[in-house]
């Protein structure tokens, strides 16, 4: 008797232990499970809705009078990337407060935090979070997830629940929202320019009297100065990945395919079809001998790779000189440090004039989305439709409160940051959250003491204007899938030490990045890009 | 059958009181384990788990296809050979001088100051080292400049990275595991060492002879409960005091880091979820392996 129970007992315990064991090994994809099941068994009944939705618009479109009940009350679960502001709360309040008023119905607005916001955003899709409206974009992964079947198909709901923005939104800004003939997005509607560039302290270069600069020679020319004589500066601190990537693509003039982690590549704009592996090039060499010696020289640190800080917080710390921005953003990064640092000044270098032309960016670099899981993707279109068009709804939720954020000017059309009585950074930060997906460019105001700079620079921009003709391709790399990721992890392991020169010998580094993006597949990857890109050519008719 | 079924009913209370927890890891550990299924398909956001469709063992390509899963499976597999043997040879060595001591004031002191860094985080011990080693302003690189010392930049070399790595790991579970040693100790009767002493034993002798022979035990089963993570390796470390800086990489890259790294940017459910299966795998059988191995030569300390 006794005999039997101990073998019981003794079979439970490595039995449970075994348990214990398993569940330490199957951690990793047990999150995943439970996650994915959830949307699994989520997508049911959300699967069911946009049909149904589809069928009452249709109903509704066909008798035109009949407007969208508003009776129920719903709470809308919003998502945009990026950070809040210490006084979102108080704006949603305010803001809710009128929506329940005019569609009974209020927001509650999420962010991800920039600090990796891909991941994050990533799982928020994949979790099956009920989500009734999210930034979205070509830089992204926009394309993918619409393929995927991310997103809700909004092409019957738009007339009926967003007449407005349907009205104003031009038919070709749709048309990159497009993917297999059904609109997912909702694309911002603010033509710029967005090219690449760098700030730097202009006063420090008067002051030690360096060259201008436009191009490489006169931007290390300005480094080495700065590097010299200001002691404790590092010309581009903190993480100085960005500065450097953007150097190199824009000043050859190499188009990549498939984001940052891709080193396939048009040679140039007037050769599209020239589509190469840009790390096999000569210029490549030539870019990555240079930049072991600005390496050397002490441009940035050598642990650069291992840092998080920004460069442009160090330019305000007063240890840096140059920082990658895009043109609007240096704009605003100017104008911000206009305020919290009067006694400097900067100045901005757009990398178009490496090339002279720039590109405009593509609509739906910036844009809204409902994913499947939505349970009131009407009610979020209506409240997207308010908040595009209906001004005030637009400023408070863009600029924040008027008089405490920002002080509106005569016209209507200017704000004055900070508002009247209001110092820098003791009682007012910019209200800057990510507003960029719902931008509608006639409610949107300019500011008042904004950097003189931006005109010209959109001016010059304009002048210069070529059609966008990479962006809009939109190319799925699902059959070669396994080699992108191979190549994105040899990528980051031998092309970004290699690229800011952080290696002992270049020469040999390059060669061992080429042998193992070869071995990666990378080959694979450019016969699949020519193709797709090819026949993207071939049917606009671009030689 | 017919024996199982009276088994529990004579042991009921028993059986009962196992309940709960056979029930929780029914729950939390092999109901999800379905969706390993994930590995081999497909992902897309209508068909969900089990709609999407079978794609086989093609999300295990990219593992393989890059050619790095040697080494990473290598590094993964020493480093924690060293993280294990060098911690737990260290917190015996620390827990029996503790035992040791006589004075209770600077032995209450001591262990509370060596637990200390089992509560700090990983993204603290990450600005430390960041601060440690930076080439510009570093703690290390000064002092050397200030004794005399050539310059010479960590960032630059993969060398020190495995000795600091360990450094840092055993430094942080040091007093933790000091703590599980010590309790064992103290569950010892004292009659062996009075008898010890009687029969003139000298400390060393009494180390050697009694709390070393009592504590294998105890070593041996720590030892096997953290191979079962072998593979998981310690993604907080390597991943805050490495980040992604690519130069490092030849010599700190664990299976954990390269599987963030590749789908961080190109996330694909399918392809997460076959490295995370390749890992519990690999981590299964190595715990079968060395569980054998024991039940071979000691079969009183094996698992199961």
């Amino acid at each position: 008797m006794l005999h039997k129970r101990l073998k019981w007992t003794s079979a439970a315990v490595p039995l449970t232990l075994s348990a214990a064991l398993l569940a330490a090994c199957g951690g990793n994809s047990n999150n995943g499970g439970a996650s994915a099941s959830a949307s699994a068994s989520a997508s049911t009944p959300a699967a069911g809705s946009p049909a149904a939705s589809g069928a009452s618009a249709g109903a509704s479109a066909a008798d035109t009078a009949a407007k969208p009940d508003t009776s129920k009350k719903v709470q809308l679960n919003w998502y945009v990337l990026g950070d809040a502001h210490a006084d979102t709360p108080k704006v949603m309040d305010e803001w809710n407060k009128m929506l329940e008023k005019d569609l009974n119905a209020t927001v509650k607005l999420n962010f991800t935090s920039w600090n990796d916001w891909q991941s994050k955003y990533n799982l928020l899709l994949a979790s099956g979070e009920k989500i009734d409206m999210v930034f979205a974009s070509s830089w992204a992964n926009y394309y993918k997830y619409a393929k995927q079947g991310a997103f809700m198909d909004l092409t019957g709901l738009l007339p009926t629940y967003a007449p407005q923005t349907w009205k104003e939104v031009p038919q070709e800004d749709w048309d990159t929202a497009t993917v297999g003939g059904k609109i997912y997005a909702v694309p911002n509607t603010n033509p710029e320019y967005t090219p690449n560039g760098l700030v730097y302290r202009e006063d420090w270069r008067e002051e030690l009297n360096l060259p201008e600069i436009k191009d490489l020679d006169s931007l290390e020319a300005y480094m080495d100065g700065v590097k010299k004589n200001k002691k404790g500066v590092t010309p581009i601190g903190g993480k100085a990945w960005n500065e450097v990537y953007t150097l190199f693509t824009d000043y050859y003039d190499f188009k990549v395919y498939g984001g940052e982690g891709s080193v396939i590549a048009s040679s140039s704009y007037d050769n599209p079809r020239d589509i190469v592996e840009y790390p096999f090039t000569p210029q490549f060499e030539e870019f990555v001998k240079r930049m072991k010696t600005w390496a050397d020289k002490g441009f940035w640190a050598s642990n650069t790779l291992s840092q998080q800080t920004e460069a442009g917080d160090l330019i305000k710390a007063g240890t840096g000189a140059i920082y990658w921005r895009n043109a609007p953003g240096a704009g605003g990064f100017i104008t911000d440090v206009s305020k919290t640092n009067p006694d400097y000044k900067l100045a901005y270098f757009p990398f178009t004039r490496f090339h002279n032309y720039a590109i405009p960016t593509l609509p739906m670099a910036n844009a809204m989305a409902i994913p499947k899981s939505s349970q009131n993707p009407e009610r979020s279109l209506m409240v997207l439709d308010k908040l595009r068009n209906d001004p005030t709804y637009f400023r408070l939720m863009t600029y924040g409160i008027e008089g405490t954020h920002y002080s509106l000017e005569a016209d209507g059309k200017t704000m004055d940051t900070p508002p009247a009585g209001m110092t820098v950074s003791k009682d007012w930060k910019p209200y800057d959250i990510t507003s960029w997906g719902w931008r509608y460019q006639p409610n949107m105001l300019q500011t008042k003491g904004g950097w003189d700079g931006m005109d010209a620079l959109n001016k010059e921009f304009a002048a210069e204007s070529k059609p966008n003709i990479f962006d809009p391709i939109t190319m799925d790399y699902e059959p070669v899938k396994s080699q992108v990721a191979a190549v994105n992890q040899v990528f980051k392991q031998y092309g970004q030490p290699l690229m800011m020169g952080l290696v002992p010998d270049p020469e040999k580094a390059l060669e061992t990045y080429r042998s193992k993006l070869k071995a990666a597949g990378v080959d694979k990857i450019l016969d699949y890009v020519k193709e797709q890109a090819n026949a993207y050519f071939d049917e606009k008719g671009i030689k | 059958m017919i024996g199982f079924f009276r088994e529990v009913a004579r042991n009921r209370v028993l059986f009962l009181m196992i309940a709960p927890a056979l029930l929780f890891f029914a729950l939390f550990s092999y109901i999800p384990m379905v969706g390993v299924y994930y590995a081999f398909t497909n992902y897309s956001f209508d068909g969900g788990l089990f709609g999407s469709p079978f794609v086989g063992f093609d999300n295990f390509k990219f593992l393989v296809s890059s050619g790095e899963l040697v080494t990473l499976t290598r590094n993964t597999i020493l480093y924690n050979i060293v993280f294990i043997l060098l911690s737990n040879f260290l917190q015996l060595v620390c827990a029996i001088f503790l035992a040791e001591l006589p004075g209770r004031w600077f032995k209450k002191t001591s262990q509370s100051v060596m637990f200390l860094p089992f509560f700090i985080s990983f993204v603290l011990v990450g600005a430390f080292v960041l601060n440690l080693f930076s080439s510009q302003n570093g703690l290390v690189p000064s002092l050397m400049a200030q004794l005399g010392l050539p310059h010479y930049d960590f960032y630059m070399h993969t060398a020190p990275w495995k000795y600091i790595i360990v450094f840092f790991h055993v430094w942080k579970g040091l007093g933790y595991g000091t703590v599980i040693y010590l309790a064992a100790i103290m569950g010892f009767s004292e009659e062996y060492y009075e008898a010890a002493k009687i029969d003139g034993a000298n400390i060393f002798q009494r180390v050697r002879s009694i709390t070393i022979p009592m504590l294998v035990p105890t070593f041996i089963l720590l030892i096997l409960l953290s191979l079962g993570g072998i593979l998981k390796g310690q993604f907080d470390l390597f991943y805050q005091i490495v980040g992604q800086n690519g130069s490092l990489f030849n010599s700190t890259d664990i299976i954990d880091t390269y599987v963030y790294r590749s789908l961080a940017v190109n996330f694909d459910i399918g392809m997460g979820t076959a490295a995370g299966l390749y890992q519990s795998l690999f981590g299964m059988l190595l715990v079968l392996c060395v569980n054998y191995i024991i039940r071979k030569t000691r079969e009183d300390y094996a698992l199961f």
